[in-house]
């Protein structure tokens, strides 16, 4: 099992809905365990991997694997394994939701019907919430919370669940520099010290560059692979982000400026 | 008090019309919840119209000779469902507007179907059909009171063992999924058990009375209340309570008690609405002066930290 790599795809093409090619050739393999961000520009098709590799979405062609188990065949186990993080937008706000409830829903879900939380998923949803710095928000209404905290919760769902692949949508966009820098601890804590692959899709990749192990640079199809300094090339960069892309170098790292770093408006 | 208990243990019409105010507050409950939590309230009056259409269809198949045993609440149940099930597919994605159209599709079609089959239905018969809209509490007979006891409980015992998956699927559909929660059937089971808990109580009290009780005062709840379980118990208490005072106002005023409970339940939402905007108000004022004195308390401790450290260089 250890020597399955996490995602391994082969010539995968991916429609969006409309008929639209998402994704198209797409071939890389990524080893076990990693902590992989999917770095690349509004529209490029970041989210639609993940999709497809849940098996919420069927590819069009080729195949993609997670641990070894395919994503259409097999997608009852990748399951198992996984804990999904959507967009924070894609959760509904019209039900009277409470801090507790949605972290505890990390653990639920794993579970079978009724699905009662014990002492112990409440104590480990405490734990989880605690590492994000919202233990005292547990009976706290969440839809009433700021955009920050809400994501920060649900960060927290992820923590608190069971699976070896946390697999994380966009967590830092919209959110302040204090949940940023939270969210961001907390998973590089959590992967440090469990035997768990963290797949984090985001559009800026320097919060998490000094904790990220593999970057998959995307635009449609795969333009890069490789280790954060290694994609964070002038050359690469302006190729998806545009001409006005540059590269910095910050005590041995480089980092990339767009125009409007930090705020997701590439084409 | 005396005099009441004595007659309602006299008239059974009246103990069938308290039995099934509760049972209607239990469906309510159930599934008029659940359904505002999706966003998909239009989904009541949807299903109550379908089962006009499928009731229609019903009475055609067996005036015309074709399947004489097809009584038409067959037909009803089978577009009730089959609403539920198209309204499942548009919205297999979690999205609620494409479910929304999908019901105001269904909608106008089986009252299409509806008007479309009147023309071929004897017009003795045609009553039948309206008569699906305007039920009276006050006229059930016992099969009705135990078709709908069936229901309430076979939806209430649902609702009870997947309440979580329910609410799982409606906050967060994506996510269900993706941990392996069979989230799609849980959707369609919520939806088509509603489906027929609607179309049965509409064919039992009527229309008037499943509307006003499925989604207002689920709305008004979900308004006020901060926990699944708070709305639950809310929405029960708010429709019963519409439900006996308009029977108890039947008795004492001539008029129908699903219009006195259909004016009482709409009103709630109003007024849930108007609290809330009132503690809204509130909130606000407390965030601002919290907000200040916080301001001046931060204020004042760097201004004194600033004072120490110029001493300190000094």
């Amino acid at each position: 099992m250890a020597s399955e790599p996490l995602l391994e795809a082969h010539n995968l093409a991916v429609r969006y809905p409309n008929g639209e090619l998402a994704l198209h050739n797409v071939s890389f393999h990524i080893k076990s365990p990693s902590f992989m961000a999917i770095i690349g520009p509004n529209g490029s098709g970041k989210s639609t991997l993940v999709k497809t590799f849940l098996g919420l979405i069927k590819p069009f062609k080729g195949s993609i694997r997670v641990n070894g188990y395919d994503s259409v065949k097999k997608s009852r186990n990748i399951r198992k394994m996984v804990r999904y993080v959507p967009q924070r937008d894609r959760i509904e706000l019209t039900i009277p939701m409470k801090v507790k409830d949605i972290v505890l829903m990390g653990r639920l879900l794993k579970k079978l019907p009724p699905r009662f939380a014990s002492s112990k998923d409440i104590r480990i949803a405490k734990e989880a919430l605690e590492q994000v710095d919202m233990a005292e928000l547990w009976e706290r209404p969440f839809p009433e919370l700021s955009g920050g905290q809400r994501q920060r919760v649900l960060v927290a769902r992820a923590l608190a669940s069971e699976g070896s692949i946390l697999v994380l949508d966009e967590p830092l966009a919209g959110t302040d520099v204090e949940s940023q820098d939270l969210i961001v601890k907390a998973l590089g804590k959590y992967h440090k010290e469990n035997d768990v692959s963290i797949v984090m899709v985001t559009h800026d990749l320097n919060p998490v560059h000094l904790l990220v192990e593999d970057v998959l640079l995307l635009k449609n199809t795969v333009i890069g692979i490789g280790e954060p300094c290694s994609i964070m090339d002038p050359e690469l960069m302006k190729k998806v982000y545009g001409p006005t892309a540059r590269i910095v170098e910050h005590s041995g790292h480089r980092y990339c400026m767009t125009r409007d770093s930090g705020i997701d408006r590439h084409d | 008090m005396i005099e009441i208990i004595q007659l309602i243990l006299e008239s059974p019409f009246l103990q069938r019309a308290l039995i099934a105010a509760v049972l209607i507050a239990v469906v309510a409950a159930a599934s008029g919840t659940f359904l505002v939590f999706r966003g998909l309230s239009f989904m009541a009056s949807g299903v109550a119209h379908a089962a006009l259409g499928g009731t229609a269809l019903g009475i055609f198949l067996q005036d015309s000779g074709l399947v004489p045993w097809f009584d038409p609440i067959l037909g009803a149940l089978l577009f009730s469902v089959l609403v539920a099930v198209f309204t499942g597919y548009a919205g297999e994605s979690g999205i609620t507007q494409k479910m929304e159209v999908a019901v105001g599709v269904s909608f106008a079609l089986s009252m299409s179907l509806a008007v479309f089959l009147m023309y071929y239905i004897p017009p003795y018969r045609v009553p039948q059909i309206w008569g699906y809209l305007i039920g009276d509490i006050l006229l059930l007979n016992n099969i009705d009171v135990i078709m709908l006891a069936s229901t309430a409980v076979l939806l209430g015992f649902i609702t009870l063992l997947f309440n979580k998956e329910f609410v799982y699927v409606s906050v967060d559909m994506e996510g269900s999924l993706a941990h392996g929660m069979n989230a799609r059937a849980y959707h369609y089971l919520m939806l088509v058990v509603s489906a027929l808990a609607i179309a049965l109580a509409t064919k039992a009290v009527g229309a008037i009375l499943v509307y006003a009780v499925m989604v207002a005062p689920a709305a008004a709840s979900n308004e006020l209340v901060k926990s699944v379980r708070g709305v639950i118990l809310s929405v029960f208490i708010i429709a019963l309570v519409a439900e006996l005072v308009g029977l108890a106002t039947s008795f004492v005023v001539f008029v129908s008690p699903s219009a006195i409970a259909g004016i009482l339940a709409a009103l709630s939402y109003l007024l849930a609405l108007q609290i809330k905007r009132m503690r809204e108000k509130v909130h606000v004022e407390l965030d601002d002066s919290s907000l200040e004195t916080e301001n001046l308390e931060e204020v004042l401790e760097q201004s004194v930290t600033h004072e120490h450290r110029e001493g300190h260089v000094h």
